[in-house]
């Protein structure tokens, strides 16, 4: 599971972190609003953690951002425990949960655990990264410049890669983590060619990348 | 032509029917260079015709010019029109290419709706050409060729219809599901085309 957390304190910052990844989780410690909605733009997360009180922007406008532009990734909200207003306010402008500081480790933990468990819902479906959106519900891929309906098993495959951006995969690797290895590396290797000239065709930021047999979706460059 | 048709366009009327035959015969051969097997023939069909005089009439009306053949000629690049149906995408390009390259007229513009669909779902590639024409004192006019695939061909014909029939019940229903099957069938048109690739590789 991949965490985005924003948090301008250093030393709070690298202890949350280093306890996030025993626990499994993936982690992207980020110092500042402007960094967390960089690092929100151009990559995957399941869940970000965005700290009240940042400098450059704080985490109120940060979720206000992410919601204006139909990011829908759960969000927790570290709030100054004093601060009744402050809760009322992130979880009036769409944050899922909030968590007072200073708060226990374990139940930070618990707490993005259940958040994963929520996940289910209709909202979750629509992926999002650079300028192009999945639809999972509908498979209806989109850009700001086309549109295109892709078939189920293509649209799982570009779910996973939107996932795992940025991370090179063999065709075998993709059978294994995708289908189980209910399919085979031939046609693994034939969906990624589909995908990748569809994305060309609705002009995407991100592409398929091809380096010696391995694939990843990832930014043009 | 029909016999209203003739009698609008008078005059102008014989160069107008050479010119269609000349976009005929050029993409023919163009056709024809790339494949003559019809097992890899590039085109489905190719359609020429010249815009009756009736369409020609209410374009006119409409884009508030002069209800003559005349303003037609020097303002419109459709009275004489070319489609030709391919059976992949890749083949618009390369069609696209030869016509380019063809000595018979200039290439004016290339509006590529497939790269960039129209918000309905339209997808097709547009080109605009100068021929000469030389009759009274109109030099050149402008032709257009459209090329699109199969599967954009019916998808456009069934839109034609949706726009020019009136009453139609649930009309924002017939929009939205004709822009899903757009991109339905853009989808398909690039999976065969990935799959011919695969093919051709060997």
């Amino acid at each position: 599971m991949k965490i985005l957390y924003a948090e301008d304190e250093k030393q709070l910052s690298v202890a949350v972190t280093e306890i996030l990844k025993m626990e499994g989780f993936t982690v992207t410690p980020v110092y500042d609003g402007r960094e967390a909605l960089n690092a929100i733009n151009n990559d995957y997360f399941d869940a970000v953690v965005l700290d009240i009180m940042m400098p450059v922007m704080d985490g109120i406008e940060v979720l206000k951002e992410m919601r204006r532009s139909g990011n829908h990734t759960s969000v927790l909200m570290l709030t100054a425990k004093t601060t009744v207003d402050d809760r009322i306010k992130g979880l009036s402008e769409g944050a899922d949960d909030y968590l007072a500081k200073p708060f226990a480790m374990k139940e930070l933990v618990a707490r993005l655990r259940s958040l994963m468990r929520r996940q289910n819902d209709y909202r979750y479906s629509v992926l999002k990264i650079a300028n192009i959106e999945l639809n999972s519900n509908t498979c209806e891929l989109k850009s700001d410049k086309g549109s295109l309906r892709l078939n189920n098993t293509e649209a799982e495959l570009l779910t996973f890669l939107i996932r795992n951006i940025n991370t090179y995969y063999s065709a075998e690797e993709i059978n294994t983590q995708v289908w189980n290895g209910n399919e085979s590396a031939e046609k693994a290797e034939l969906y990624i060619f589909y995908l990748k000239n569809k994305l060309i065709q609705i002009h995407s930021k991100v592409i398929i990348l091809i380096n010696e047999n391995q694939y990843a979706l990832g930014e043009v460059t | 032509m029909k016999q209203e048709d003739l009698l609008f366009y008078g005059e102008f009327a014989p160069k107008l029917e050479e010119i269609r035959q000349l976009l005929l015969t050029e993409i023919q051969s163009i056709l024809d260079s790339l494949s003559t097997d019809s097992e890899t023939a590039v085109a489905e069909h190719i359609k020429c015709r010249i815009k009756s005089a009736d369409s020609l009439k209410e374009k006119l009306r409409r884009t508030g010019l002069e209800e003559k053949a005349e303003s037609g000629l020097r303002n419109l690049s459709d009275l004489v029109g070319a489609r030709v149906i391919t059976h992949f995408i890749g083949d618009i390009y390369t069609v696209l290419d030869l016509i380019k390259n063809n000595s018979k007229w200039q290439v004016k513009n290339v509006k590529d709706y497939i790269a960039d669909m129209k918000p309905n779902g339209y997808r097709s590639l547009h080109v605009i050409l100068t021929v000469p024409f030389g009759v009274g004192d109109i030099d050149t006019i402008d032709v257009e060729i459209q090329l699109r695939t199969i599967a954009m061909d019916c998808w456009a014909s069934l839109e034609h219809q949706l726009k020019y029939k009136k009453n139609i019940q649930n009309t924002t229903l017939i929009v939205d599901e004709l822009k899903r099957c757009a991109d339905e069938m853009a989808s398909t048109d690039l999976t065969l085309q990935t799959i011919r690739d695969l093919i051709q590789r060997g």
